[in-house]
């Protein structure tokens, strides 16, 4: 494995998001998302960013007024494994195609055009980050007239995914060559939900760099990763667990989501908090 | 005959099927299905390639102005960047720009109004026979019968068509209710001068929003976000009151829950405790009196009856709001669609005046305007011969003969509870302008329909436009502009050759700090009782309508984008039904089961077929039903998706405001 030289991460302040949606519309158009006649027919659709409602309306004690509701903007959670040195991500060991890979800057890739569709990719992905095109990817009419040539278009029958896009990235690296900068760790991007946020809840930057915003936030007593309960561990039991993860692959995700409130902590980190 | 030996037959089977197998194979028909076969799964459209620029412009969907730069490949725009300072609206406006729906030419109804039958027409032709016939209307003493309606914030084309009606001696000129025109009818009443109300949200220690979904596309989104993130870092309490646990409920740091539509007697609850135990006072006129009616009529206890927020509660929030240094409570209940009585308007302003915040962090806000119309002995005539509606669902509703109709922008046959009725006035007009960039639900019955530029079309105070525009579409001024200079007795109040001249500096907003408040305390007595009456459960309709909004989608202008579409879960709309929110205990009392269809039934109509979603969210008794869905006509993307609650909503008139309050309506299941 080439050293890693970047290990990009976002933080997503959930007390902070309004659900308003500005990340899913910026995702969408910065990605070419496909433009179909009735795009509110769910299982036909293509998102990468999906911004979900979330509520404690389910819990049986839960009582009107004693509830709420919060806006989880969902992407893929681009995983590590448990070594960050050495990346696996439930992911990519299962494509026989290496149609996704690790990059050297963290980022879980995928090459539309390798895909060879046998979705065994997506049947691992622990937070259904990925999408099936089961339709030709289509632009209905002059829509087209507004698509990013920097992002190619996936066919029928091929995963997709959010690459934290990686088209910005690597436009950007091509303008620093262009200048004369070779050093990567000189270039910085911003994905374009992040650019799009207008309350400034995503935070994007690289976990390596501790001063970074996003590894400080990581650090937080208030951030979370979506449905990684093995985190609790770490805290309380560090003996255990090791063992844990010396058995056993965990997905490790580079997204982390924010929040004071315990019910949101609870139902993101899938554990009961003390705190 | 000889008979057929098998072997024979073998042979020639197998000769055939050889023979077939080979002509197939260099006849290339297997590589021909093959290629289609690739084709078929591999074909993919590549965008065309060029030049990469960024442009600096500014966003004109909304009175803010947010600065955006948009990337350009070659010709075509293809992203908008609003570096956290945008709103999704703003995020949209390519979509908006290249959308199929665009309306290339000037059309003419070529059927009857409402078939969606239209004939393309040359700009000459249009705007030569709208001119004749308003020219004819003043010529025979009837100008009155010309009347406008703006969008909101429709800015210089509202400014514009705003002229055009006056000049041509015409007092009916109306604006789709927003939270600006509601406003306006509460600070003419309470503060005695002209604008809109004016929150500095940016310098306030303390917000409590009256059902005001400040997070929901209230006001400008974009500014709003902005000061919102600001609150998170200042440390400013943010407070909101509301029936239903909508995203701003659950984003405020406290949410305070009422029973549907008792948000005035909230607000002259927490005046009740402000003056009594806090000793704030007003120097405004009937201050004695509205001090009185707070006291003796809204004590805590009968408020916390009423409103179904505990005394403790009530007593907490006074405090909190007597003791903050700068408080705002912010009127207009709603997000992008906004509903909120005069009265209620104005019990909340009074808070206002009474923590001393009219003239510091609550002021009044006007545009500059374009200059005084210089009037002829027709309009002159015309002005003296009517008198104008209070707002546009009083004139819509009233009998006045409306025989010129231009529209601008707005699209009031789906927002207004009177669109049926408006309907029947446009059939009965000679002649009825639509200008728009989309058909929509009111172009139907247009006997001219005149393409609007979308915003990145637009010359803006940041330069020329971000792309030259498409098709024979022009800015809605222009049109008002062409159409005024061909009428006599008009032209002179229009001196502009088009609508660039104005760009800069007319729209821009005048805001003043106007502290002197009157309480209109005997209105409000009657007019608050009056509400609490007719809000209250019926024995025939015993459930609460409210509204609310879906991202994106918000009073139903977005659905029009198919990435909004992409928004939306499987508790919005599936299969085009609309689904409403229930309480699984009120779900119980009325036997509906979750993803059931049922009808809603208020005194003026039925909903039909909508799903109910059971959710503990929404308050027992309540069905949240969101606003938005339902267009007849919106361009394929949002029509007939859902069903219009505007239809069956509450269509009461504010005696002030002349706007229908739909905010509550009473409902069965049926």
């Amino acid at each position: 494995m080439a050293e890693m030289k970047r290990r990009w991460g976002m933080a997503i302040d959930l007390d902070k998001c309004t659900g308003c949606g500005t990340c899913q519309i910026a995702c969408s158009q910065s990605n070419n998302m496909p433009i179909f006649q009735d795009d509110s027919d769910i299982a036909k659709r293509v998102t990468f960013l999906d911004v979900m409602q979330v509520t404690n309306d389910n819990d049986e004690n839960a009582q009107y007024p004693d509830v709420k509701v919060a806006y989880l903007p969902k992407m893929c959670q681009q995983c590590e494994g448990n070594d960050p040195e050495n990346p696996s991500p439930p992911c990519v060991s299962v494509c026989p195609v290496v149609a996704t890979d690790v990059g050297d800057d963290g980022v879980v890739s995928q090459i539309w055009s390798r895909c060879i569709g046998c979705r065994y990719c997506q049947a691992s992905c622990p937070y259904e980050a990925r999408v099936f095109n089961w339709w030709k990817p289509e632009y209905e009419g002059t829509f087209k007239e507004s698509m990013n040539p920097d992002r190619s278009i996936a066919s029928r029958g091929t995963v997709v995914k959010c690459t934290f896009c990686d088209h910005i990235w690597k436009k950007e690296r091509d303008k620093a060559i262009a200048n004369g900068v070779t050093d990567i760790n000189a270039v910085t991007y911003t994905p374009a939900c992040v650019s799009a946020c207008p309350t400034g809840a995503m935070v994007f930057g690289d976990l390596n760099d501790p001063d970074s915003e996003v590894s400080r936030l990581s650090k937080s007593d208030r951030a979370l990763r979506l449905l990684h309960p093995i985190d609790k561990l770490r805290e309380t039991d560090p003996e255990l667990y090791k063992k844990r993860i010396a058995m056993k692959n965990y997905p490790n995700p580079k997204v982390y989501y924010l929040t004071s409130q315990k019910w949101l902590k609870e139902m993101i980190g899938g554990y009961k908090h003390s705190s | 005959m000889k008979k057929l030996e098998r072997k024979d037959f073998l042979k020639m089977v197998g000769g055939a099927v050889v023979g077939t197998g080979t002509g197939y194979v260099f006849s290339g028909a297997p590589f021909q299905s093959l290629q289609w076969l690739v084709e078929w799964t591999q074909d993919q459209y590549t965008p065309q390639q060029g030049e990469e620029k960024y442009i600096q412009s500014i966003c004109n969907a909304c009175p803010d102005k947010c600065s955006i730069s948009v990337r350009k490949i070659g010709d075509r725009a293809v992203k908008v960047e609003t570096s956290n300072q945008g709103c999704p609206m703003g995020q949209s406006l390519v979509h908006v720009l290249y959308h199929p729906g665009r309306i290339k030419t000037p059309l003419k109804q070529a059927g009857k109004k409402g078939s969606g039958k239209f004939e393309q027409v040359s700009w000459d032709d249009a705007v030569n026979t709208i001119a004749k016939k308003i020219d004819t209307l003043r010529k025979d003493g009837k100008a009155a019968a010309i009347v406008g309606i703006n969008e909101s914030h429709a800015g210089i084309s509202g400014m514009l068509l705003d002229r055009l009606i006056t000049a041509a001696g015409s007092p009916n000129i109306y604006e789709d209710p927003c939270f600006c025109s509601l406003s306006k009818a509460a600070v003419e009443l309470t503060q005695n001068t002209e604008g809109s109300i004016y929150y500095d949200f940016d310098r306030a220690d303390y917000i409590l929003s009256f059902g005001a979904r400040l997070l929901e596309g209230w006001g400008n989104a974009g500014a709003m976000h902005r000061s919102f993130a600001g609150w998170k870092d200042r440390g400013v309490r943010f407070v909101h009151v509301d029936t239903i646990c909508t995203r701003t409920a659950s984003a405020a740091d406290q949410w305070v829950a009422t029973k549907p539509g008792t948000e005035a007697a909230l607000a002259l609850g927490i005046a009740n405790i402000l003056i009594r135990k806090f000793g704030k006072r007003s120097s405004g006129a009937q201050f004695g009196r509205f001090s009185e009616l707070a006291i003796n009529q809204y004590t805590p206890a009968k408020v916390s009856e009423l409103t179904g927020v505990k005394q403790e509660a009530l007593e907490q929030l006074a405090k909190e709001f007597a003791s903050a240094r700068r408080p705002i409570a912010v009127t207009g209940k709603g997000g992008q669609g906004v509903s909120s009585s005069t009265m209620e308007m104005a019990a909340v302003q009074a808070l206002n005046s009474l923590a001393g915040s009219l003239g510091s962090v609550v002021k009044v806000k006007t545009d500059k305007g374009l200059g005084s119309v210089k009037l002829d002995s027709y309009a002159k005539q015309g002005l003296s011969s009517a008198s104008k509606a209070r707002g546009l669902d009083e004139f819509i509703a009233s009998d006045a003969k409306a025989d010129l109709i231009i529209i601008n922008g707005a699209n009031p046959v789906f927002q207004s509870t009177y669109g049926k009725k408006l309907i029947e006035k446009m059939k009965e007009a000679s002649t009825v302008v639509v200008i728009a960039p989309l058909l929509n639900d009111t172009a139907m019955y247009a006997d001219y329909v005149l393409p609007s530029l979308s915003s990145l079309e637009m010359k803006t105070e940041a330069g020329g436009p971000v792309v030259t525009p498409r098709f024979k579409a022009i800015h809605a001024g222009d049109s008002l502009i062409r159409i005024a200079r061909n009428i006599d007795g008009v032209k002179q109040s229009f001196p502009w050759k088009n609508y660039t001249a104005l760009v800069s500096g007319t729209s821009s907003q005048v805001i003043k700090s106007i502290s002197s408040f009157t309480f209109p305390a005997k209105m409000m007595s009657k007019e608050l009782e009056e509400a609490q009456k007719s809000s209250a459960p019926t024995s025939d309709y015993p459930l609460a309508m409210l509204p609310y909004e879906i991202t994106l989608v918000g009073d139903g202008r977005g659905l029009a984008l198919p990435y909004v579409l992409k928004g939306l879960n499987n508790t919005v709309l599936t299969e085009e039904t609309l689904w409403v929110l229930m309480n699984p205990s009120t779900a119980d009392e009325y036997s509906v089961s979750e993803g059931e269809k049922v009808d809603l039934e208020s005194s003026r109509g039925e909903l039909d077929n909508v799903r109910v979603h059971l959710t503990k969210t929404i308050a027992p008794g309540v069905i949240a039903i969101p606003l938005g869905f339902g267009h007849t006509a919106y361009t394929e993307y949002a029509t007939d998706k859902g069903v219009n609650p505007k239809e069956i909503m509450n269509n009461k008139i504010d005696p002030v405001s002349g706007t229908a309050d739909w905010w509550l309506t009473r409902v069965k299941i049926s």
